[in-house]
């Protein structure tokens, strides 16, 4: 099914294409959202301008989660169709997350500092967020911590499968425990709780930074590709040198 | 059927029989390990001082923290000594099924490692102040609450199998995992602190202990096998 895509071949034949496209579009997404949500969006009557973080935090949270479980399923594809190509997109999207996850952490502090009056909170939102950042660090540490590389690539699939327990907690905490973090306003089962001139803006945003997490996810791929070829090669002109 | 299911209980109590007598020939790990959680304790009343207050309040989680970290160092040998020797590729050969030793072998790191510290565990509840009320239900939490530690050891010491510098790497893969069991670990005693019923808890501790033994043998075997390259 997937084995059309699989071909490295064909996938720099279509990321080539795709690739100009996707960051011209991206950074218009972005250059855009940024102007609607830093200027023409409205004021939070309670909030005041401390409410444009939002527009940050919210696109890069979502981010963070679903990166996470793009990261797993290639990992399951890893291990179950053994596709090479698998695990390159797998290890191309960690440190994506891994920076998506802490500017999550980082945004959220920010924000909470005059909101909530602390720079943290111990509450369950935060902390499975943290736990996240942690996964991530892992499978990145577990991918590069073995002589043979397969072997590290696929004890880190593991361990990111493993981890994917952490995301239904992530999502749904602020609607099991009750805790600081305010509960979830736009996937409702009845609609989302924010206004159109909000909303609007910010999903520009989250369009443009997931074009441009998946511009940047090519490219490492494409680099990881690169890498390979450079190193059969290597082995190749050893391999002449010793006949 | 009945005889392979009799067989398979063999290979269990085995395997786990020469594990006890194993680790019986080196008892230092075992000094070293309730050692190390005395040293843990000791640590916690010369950092907050030795009001008794503080302790009290501190004590119960203090001894979870303490369980989890006292056991990362032993993690590392539990099966890199195997894995050295060439007795986890004799092992995966043979007909036996891999997870059934994988079981057997987190079962006997609990009776090695921590049937000890549980044991102990009512001396430093006492050493830290805890009322005598919440004790029996921290050991019971604990005993609870151990074997899904040592399940969860034995696939992060099969994680990091083969791999440089894994010594190093083990806290950072285990101890997120590790997060459930000590929030309701600690959530019993919590409960019992302010006289509400500890069950809920407790059942939701025993459940995941039950989850990781039945999913552990199973991810653990996947990570030897791919360690021995099978």
């Amino acid at each position: 099914m997937f084995d059309w895509l699989a071909n490295p071949n064909r996938f720099k034949k279509i990321t080539n294409k795709l690739e100009p496209l996707l960051m011209v579009i991206s950074l218009l997404f972005i250059i855009s959202g940024l102007y609607f949500s830093l200027f023409d969006s409205p004021k939070d009557y309670q909030q005041g301008d401390a409410v444009r973080i939002m527009y940050v935090h919210v696109p890069s949270a979502w981010l963070a989660s679903f990166l996470y479980l793009s990261l797993a399923v290639s990992c399951i594809f890893y291990l179950v169709w053994k596709h090479p190509l698998a695990d390159l997109i797998s290890s191309s999207i960690a440190p994506i997350g891994a920076l998506f996850s802490i500017l999550t952490l980082i945004t959220g502090s920010l924000w909470g500092k005059p909101m909530w009056g602390t720079w943290w909170v111990w509450d369950a939102r935060l902390t499975s967020m943290l736990i996240l950042f942690f996964f991530y660090l892992g499978f990145i540490l577990l991918h590069n911590a073995f002589e043979r590389k397969i072997d590290g690539s696929k004890s880190a699939s593991v361990l990111a499968i493993i981890g994917l327990i952490n995301l239904p907690i992530i999502k749904f905490s602020v609607d099991w425990w009750h805790t600081l973090h305010q509960p979830s306003s736009i996937l409702k089962f009845d609609g989302p709780s924010i206004d159109n001139q909000m909303l609007i803006p910010l999903s520009f945003m989250i369009i443009g930074f997931g074009l441009f997490s998946l511009y940047l996810i090519i490219i490492n791929v494409k680099t990881k590709l690169i890498e390979k070829k450079c190193e059969a090669l290597i082995l190749k002109l050893n391999l002449k040198e010793i006949l | 059927m009945n005889s392979i299911h009799s067989s398979w209980s063999n290979i269990f109590i085995a395997h786990i029989k020469r594990d006890i007598l194993t680790n019986s020939r080196s008892l230092l790990d075992l000094i070293s390990i309730v050692g190390f959680m005395i040293l843990i304790i000791i640590l916690f009343p010369l950092g907050l001082g030795p009001i008794k207050e503080k302790l009290n309040i501190v004590s119960n989680a203090v001894i979870w923290v303490g369980l989890i970290l006292a056991i990362i160092p032993s993690l590392e040998k539990l099966l890199q000594k195997d894995f050295e020797n060439g007795w986890l590729d004799q092992i995966a050969t043979s007909p036996a099924p891999l997870e059934i030793i994988m079981l057997s072998k987190a079962i006997s790191y609990w009776l090695i490692m921590l049937i000890p510290l549980i044991i102990t565990s009512p001396i430093f509840a006492i050493l830290l102040d805890m009322d005598l009320k919440n004790i029996p239900w921290l050991v019971i939490s604990i005993s609870a609450g151990s074997l899904a530690i040592s399940l969860i050891g034995l696939s992060g010491s099969a994680l990091i199998l083969g791999a440089r510098k894994g010594n190093i790497l083990l806290p950072i893969l285990i101890i997120p995992l590790m997060t459930p069991i000590l929030i309701f670990g600690v959530g019993v005693n919590e409960a019992v602190k302010i006289n509400e019923s500890p069950f809920g808890n407790l059942f939701l501790l025993l459940a995941l202990t039950l989850i990781y033994l039945v999913i552990s043998p199973f991810i653990s075997a996947l990570l030897v096998r791919i360690a021995i390259g099978r």
